[in-house]
């Protein structure tokens, strides 16, 4: 369809047929993120196989000083000059072999058993001394600490031969190496990235990716209420984990709650998103029309919202919705006024449809505010010659909003969006302190009308410590959330021209 | 007077040793009915005399080459200030010690367990818990087993050894006999000789306008209707996880439900469901004329009723015709020993030390704690509080938490939850049947 | 026909009025019963009624007075969020802009790599992690530390980069090369160039990692376990509302609520000023 005949549709078949356009683009994405998948696989392992060349090549090339470069770090750089570099990579060496030994070997020794000892009791006298055997959980954990250690080493090593073969080079073309300060500018410039980069990522490397490869981990294992560490080892299981939360037949209960706690999980962050998302913004659109005042005052009244700490706010919330709370007595007054009766409505733990409308809406007071103070901030930002020009052309304001203002706002928000949508799937918060999951029901496994699978996945842990399970469902969350996002972020409009409204 | 039964506690309590050793004897019927398993594990032990002075120090050279004792004891808040007094106590209790520190913190006997198992070894050497939590304790082997199980077992009450004894051996030391809930009410709403009846109580407070609180959303109350029905627990199955229950006949068990389901929607307005923390402010605010309370609760109950402030077992419910006494679950405050503390001998005298008579009793007159200790229950400040009259009544007729699953709580906190909903319909036994048939399903993890 | 405009703006205006009213209303009114039910003197938890009774300023003073148990110590728990706040605050500032502003104007080979691997570690239900950061933290001897409590809460800070780098987007690249031709390196640009012109993201960050120490009430319990006078106020006015405490202190977690709410909603008004100005400025600016 050519742009022209686009625009002799009417609007509702302009909506038809974006409509159409969304949901026949899906296959075809989904079949470009595992393309770029596949890809990025077939990239690493010839990237492998070509460090190994280089490898061997550079070997047989190096001088003495390169060659022991194999053995001991930095020699090479010593040996041409390069003194601070070359001691920072001898240090590295130092270190990570202090590491091992007094540290990492007693962990990663286990790592395929995670343990064979048990803790047991020794009687002396009439005192019991328990002794200590393995301890599972610790085993995995600082395996994977070694593990990731051991790889950030290898990249040092790898990078000390390639440093000192690039020196060895660099004499034999009677070059002379940079200098300290020539370094630092070049870091301050040329790889500046690097420099600004190191930290953050220094730390999300010890505290996220770290601990997810653990608990990743931990859904492969049989960690749970008859495997507890210290007490009693776990070890590995392969897929038992995922499978029991699909195997309708062994594991019916588990099957059935999976399903349906997805079900309801995607219909909340869907719900929750786009009704904070639309509602949001009328507010910020009242708020910032043109010949109202005191928008101050306006949305500081909805800011207030947020700075009060959440667990207080909900745990308030979840008073004022029970039987006996403000909510109720509100009602009672009012309903008394006209002669009625008390009311006693039971708003979470009835009624399933009751319960989940309350949780949504809830959610809307929970959320409108920082939807707010997001957008005023983008609807002052649009640039005024739009709304000139549409003026002009004599445009309602309906027409002007959906021509010029939500288009803006889309374009500019997608991404945070999508990390809406994402934070609903995992928004513990609200349904974990103003529910606590109910209402209650037979039908599951130890989940409730209004858990999603975040909740669910940590009563698992806290009630029934069925360790292995959440993370199993930890994972699968992960994986929808993290396909989902790259898809729609990578196919984005504000993605593909980074610079289309600068 | 204090001193001379303790003389006469420990004469008995040698003579309990050594008749034990001789197999047989009256006062070690005791110990032998309920626990023979533990007793055995302890004589194998090869301590026949555990060495205990009286009952409340133990022979010093127990505590064996262990000295510049450094020890953390976690006791709940309200308790700190005496537990502390009563630290030094023991500090004077055996002289030739040399005690670096012993420090007490204020920790919750709720959390205490989840404390312990996010990582022992910064929790406390001593700690005092809640029975719920021994199970995973034990499975995770960071409670250390009682080292003077046989003094232990013949000092205290059997229900609370039975509830801290799990594959035959005693983990740890009883504290109270009291952690459980019972009726308190308003002596101005409730006259004290209709709290036999629930269908009185719920008749009383209805007719002066008042609510009646029964918090049926929580598995620790709600299993009350379980247990009143004849579904009780017994225990685990082998695999140390599944929840074992007693043979039960269902069609009363159906009946029994029924009947409290048709009285709460009987005195729907009246019958509610609420936290246990809102008893005390109903009390206060005149809206509340009986409610089921925890026995944690009391002060604040007392505070808010004054003199109006009466307090009984739980009623009875009348099904076909006749009336069932309800049946709570019933648990109990122990003392344990972490299994990690780098003072195990220690630790281990100071847990006797705290759960000993005395230190049971100082807590009885400044706390109101209901005692484990069975010289303790004799004396007048036990028996002369109407409260803990009321306790040791409902202990009567109670399950006592023994070896409960971690799946237990939710599905009979579900159970509650349909009995008093508004969908529920009291007259269909079908859905009852299932509900209940779902219910022991889900407990027993049978998914 | 021009009045006729006039007019139905007015009337426009008027509805509009009269809508924000109500909803402000709605949203400010959980708090209004917080704040009056804080100067509550009767009764423990709840009460069936709206306005309290009794009213005084006991549960304020109470907090701040010993009560002679040592779980509670408000003062202390405000002083540790205060403390770990600021510097996380800093910190995790620090994170997000140099994050953002490398994804935004340097180019390197990771870069897009990076930025999706980035956006998808923050989907990963965090509190599983929970023991295991625990157990990291104390092979460092950080457990029971508020210095724990810093690097938790701004170490996963630089993967919020999205918004900021959204508004460095924003700003023209013509300034860049300009600084560029006059000779500034990278790192002159960043600290000379481009931070002064986003004072609106660099208050947005701050206002963002200021608030979160105040409201985790799992994993800080989790660090600190029963050293309670390194808690937070978050875990301490939770654990005032447990079963232990409830019917004592209940009423003093309403006022603690309140005094929590106070500094971030002072800091919330004030920044609000410099946010909407900056972000009108830069409006301007593009």
């Amino acid at each position: 369809m050519t742009f022209v005949e686009y625009k002799m549709l009417n609007p509702f078949q302009r909506f038809a047929y974006k409509f159409k356009k969304f949901f026949k683009a899906i296959p075809g994405a989904i079949g470009r993120f595992f393309k770029a998948i596949g890809r990025f696989f077939v990239k690493l392992f010839t990237g492998i196989g070509k460090g190994f060349k280089n490898y061997g090549t550079t070997f047989v090339k190096g001088d003495w000083a390169t060659k022991l470069s194999y053995l001991i770090f930095g020699v090479g750089d010593l040996h041409k000059g390069k003194i601070y570099k070359g001691i920072l990579y001898f240090l590295a060496e130092v270190l990570y072999i202090l590491y091992i030994v007094f540290f990492g070997w007693q962990y990663i020794s286990k790592f395929n058993s995670l343990g064979t000892v048990e803790t047991h009791v020794e009687k002396v006298g009439l005192i019991p001394k328990t002794v200590p055997g393995d301890n599972s959980m610790l085993i995995l954990l600082y395996s994977v600490l070694t593990i990731v250690i051991t790889i950030v080493v290898f990249a040092i090593y790898i990078s000390n031969i390639k440093d000192a073969y690039k020196h060895q080079v660099m004499r034999a073309n009677g070059e002379k190496p940079t200098t300290l300060r020539q370094d630092v500018r070049e870091f301050l410039d040329g790889k500046y990235h690097i420099t600004l980069l190191s930290f953050p990522v220094l730390m999300i490397c010890v505290f996220n990716i770290l601990p997810l490869i653990f608990m990743i981990l931990i859904a492969f294992t049989n960690y749970d209420k008859q495997h507890m560490p210290p007490g009693t080892l776990f070890t590995w299981v392969g897929m038992e984990n995922f499978a029991a939360l699909f195997d309708v037949v062994n594991t019916p209960k588990k099957a059935t709650t999976f399903l349906e706690l997805t079900g309801w999980t995607l219909i909340w962050a869907v719900l929750a998103t786009f009704s904070n998302y639309i509602l949001g913004m009328i507010v910020a659109l009242m708020i910032n029309k043109k010949g109202i005042k005191l928008k101050a005052l306006w949305r500081t009244l909805f800011v207030i919202a947020i700075a009060v700490p959440q667990f207080v706010s909900l745990l308030l919330m979840n008073q004022m919705l029970q039987t006996n709370g403000a909510l109720n007595v509100l009602l009672s007054d009012i309903s008394r006024m006209f002669g009625g009766g008390p009311v006693e409505i039971q708003f979470l733990n009835s009624s399933t449809l009751m319960a989940r409308t309350t949780v949504i809406i809830v959610n809307i007071w929970v959320g409108i505010p920082y939807t707010i103070l997001s957008m005023s901030g983008i609807l002052m930002n649009i640039p005024e010659d739009l709304y000139e020009s549409a003026r002009i052309d004599g445009a309602s304001p309906v027409k002007t909003f959906t021509a010029i203002t939500l288009p803006y706002m889309i374009f500019v928000t997608t991404p945070q969006l999508i990390t809406q949508f994402v934070g609903n799937i995992n928004n513990f918060n609200v349904i974990y302190l103003l529910t606590g999951g109910g209402p209650t029901t037979q039908d599951y496994y130890q989940a409730g009308r209004t858990d999603i699978l975040v909740t669910w996945l940590f009563t698992l842990s806290m009630n029934s410590q069925d360790y292995g399970l959440a993370a199993a469902i930890g994972i699968l969350v992960f994986i929808v959330c993290a396909t989902l996002s790259l898809i729609i972020y990578n196919n984005s409009k504000s993605m593909k021209d980074e610079e289309a409204f600068s | 007077m204090k001193k001379i039964l303790a003389i006469l506690l420990a004469g008995m309590m040698t003579a309990t040793a050594f008749a034990g050793c001789g197999g047989g004897g009256s006062s070690s019927q005791a110990s032998e009915s309920k626990s023979g398993d533990s007793s055995a594990a302890s004589s194998d032990a090869g301590a026949t005399d555990e060495m205990t002075k009286d009952a409340n120090t133990v022979d010093p050279s127990l505590f064996g080459d262990e000295n510049n004792i450094t020890l953390k004891v976690w006791a709940p808040d309200k308790a700190v200030s005496l537990v502390k007094e009563q630290v030094e106590a023991f500090k004077k209790a055996y002289p030739d010690k040399t005690f670096t520190k012993i420090e007490v913190i204020a920790q919750g006997e709720g959390d205490a367990g989840t404390q312990l198992l996010n990582d022992a070894s910064v929790a406390a050497d001593v700690f005092s818990f809640a029975s719920d939590q021994l199970n995973k304790l034990v499975d995770a082997k960071v409670i250390s087993e009682v080292a003077f199980a046989k003094t232990v077992t013949d000092m205290n009450s059997p229900e609370t050894i039975t509830a801290g004894t799990l594959n035959g051996k005693l983990y740890a030391y009883p504290e109270t006999n009291d952690n459980g809930y019972y009726l308190v009410y308003d002596k101005t709403v409730v006259p004290e000789d209709k709290t036999a009846k629930l269908e009185d109580i719920l008749a009383a407070c209805k007719a002066a306008g008042k609510k009646f609180i029964f918090n049926c959303g929580d598995g620790f109350y709600a299993c009350t209707f379980a247990f009143t029905a004849g579904v009780k627990i017994d225990g685990l199955e082998e695999d140390g996880v599944t929840q074992k229950f007693t043979q039960y006949d269902e069609a009363e068990a159906v009946k029994t439900l029924q009947a409290f389901s048709k009285l709460m929607k009987e005195y729907k307005g009246t019958f509610t469901s609420l936290d246990v923390a809102q008893i005390a402010s109903g009390f206060s605010t005149g809206t509340l004329g009986a409610g089921v309370d925890g026995s944690w609760n009391t002060t604040a109950d007392q505070d808010a009723l004054k003199d109006k402030f009466g307090a009984a077992k739980l009623p009875t419910i009348n099904v076909d015709g006749t009336d069932k006494q309800m049946i709570s679950m019933f648990g109990y405050k122990y003392i344990g020993v972490n299994a990690s503390s780098k003072f195990p001998a220690s630790a281990q005298i100071l847990a006797y030390y705290l759960a000993g008579e005395t230190c049971q009793e100082q807590r009885a007159e400044k706390l109101g704690w209901g005692p484990s200790n069975k010289a303790v229950q004799e004396k007048p400040v036990v028996k002369d509080s109407p409260v803990l009259q009321a306790i040791a009544q409902q202990a009567q007729n109670a399950c006592p938490q023994v070896n409960i699953a971690p799946t237990f709580w939710s599905p009979m906190g579900n159970l509650g939850n349909k009995l008093i909903a508004d969908e529920t319909k009291a007259d269909d036994a079908a859905y009852f049947t299932k509900l209940l048939k779902d219910t022991i399903a889900n407990v027993r993890d049978e998914a | 026909m021009i009045k006729s405009y006039k007019l139905r703006r007015h009337i426009a205006n008027a509805i509009i009025y009269v809508l924000l009213a109500i909803l402000g209303l709605l949203w400010i009114s959980p708090f209004v019963y917080l704040l009056m039910h804080s100067f509550r003197l009767e009764s423990m938890t709840t009460v069936p009624y709206l306005i309290p009774h009794q009213w005084g300023f006991d549960n304020y003073i109470a907090l701040f007075q010993n009560s002679g148990s040592s779980a509670i110590n408000f003062p202390r728990w405000f002083l540790n969020t205060l403390v770990v706040a600021i510097f996380s605050c800093i910190i995790s500032t620090i994170s997000v802009l140099a994050v953002a502003y490398t994804f935004s104007r340097l180019r390197f080979g990771a870069r897009k790599k990076l930025m999706n691997v980035a956006m998808i570690l923050g989907m990963f239900p965090g509190f599983m992690t929970m023991i295991a950061i625990y157990y990291l933290l104390k092979a460092m001897g950080l457990n029971q530390n508020l210095i724990a409590l810093v690097i938790c809460y701004s170490s996963g800070a630089g993967m919020g980069f999205q918004i900021s780098k959204g508004f460095f987007d924003t700003i023209p690249r013509a300034l860049d090369e300009a600084a560029t031709i006059d000779g500034a390196t990278k790192n002159q640009i960043f600290w000379r160039i481009i931070l002064p012109m986003s004072k609106p993201i660099v208050v947005y960050t701050v206002l963002t990692s200021f608030i979160g120490p105040w409201c985790d009430f799992i994993l800080a319990k989790i660090i600190m376990g029963d050293a309670r006078d390194l808690y937070t106020v978050a875990i301490g006015l939770q654990s005032m509302v447990s079963p232990e405490f409830i019917n004592q202190y209940y009423k003093q977690f309403l006022a603690g609520s309140v005094l929590v709410a106070v500094p971030i909603t002072t800091l919330f008004l004030i920044m609000q000023r410099y946010y909407v100005e900056g972000v009108t400025a830069g409006g301007v600016k593009g």
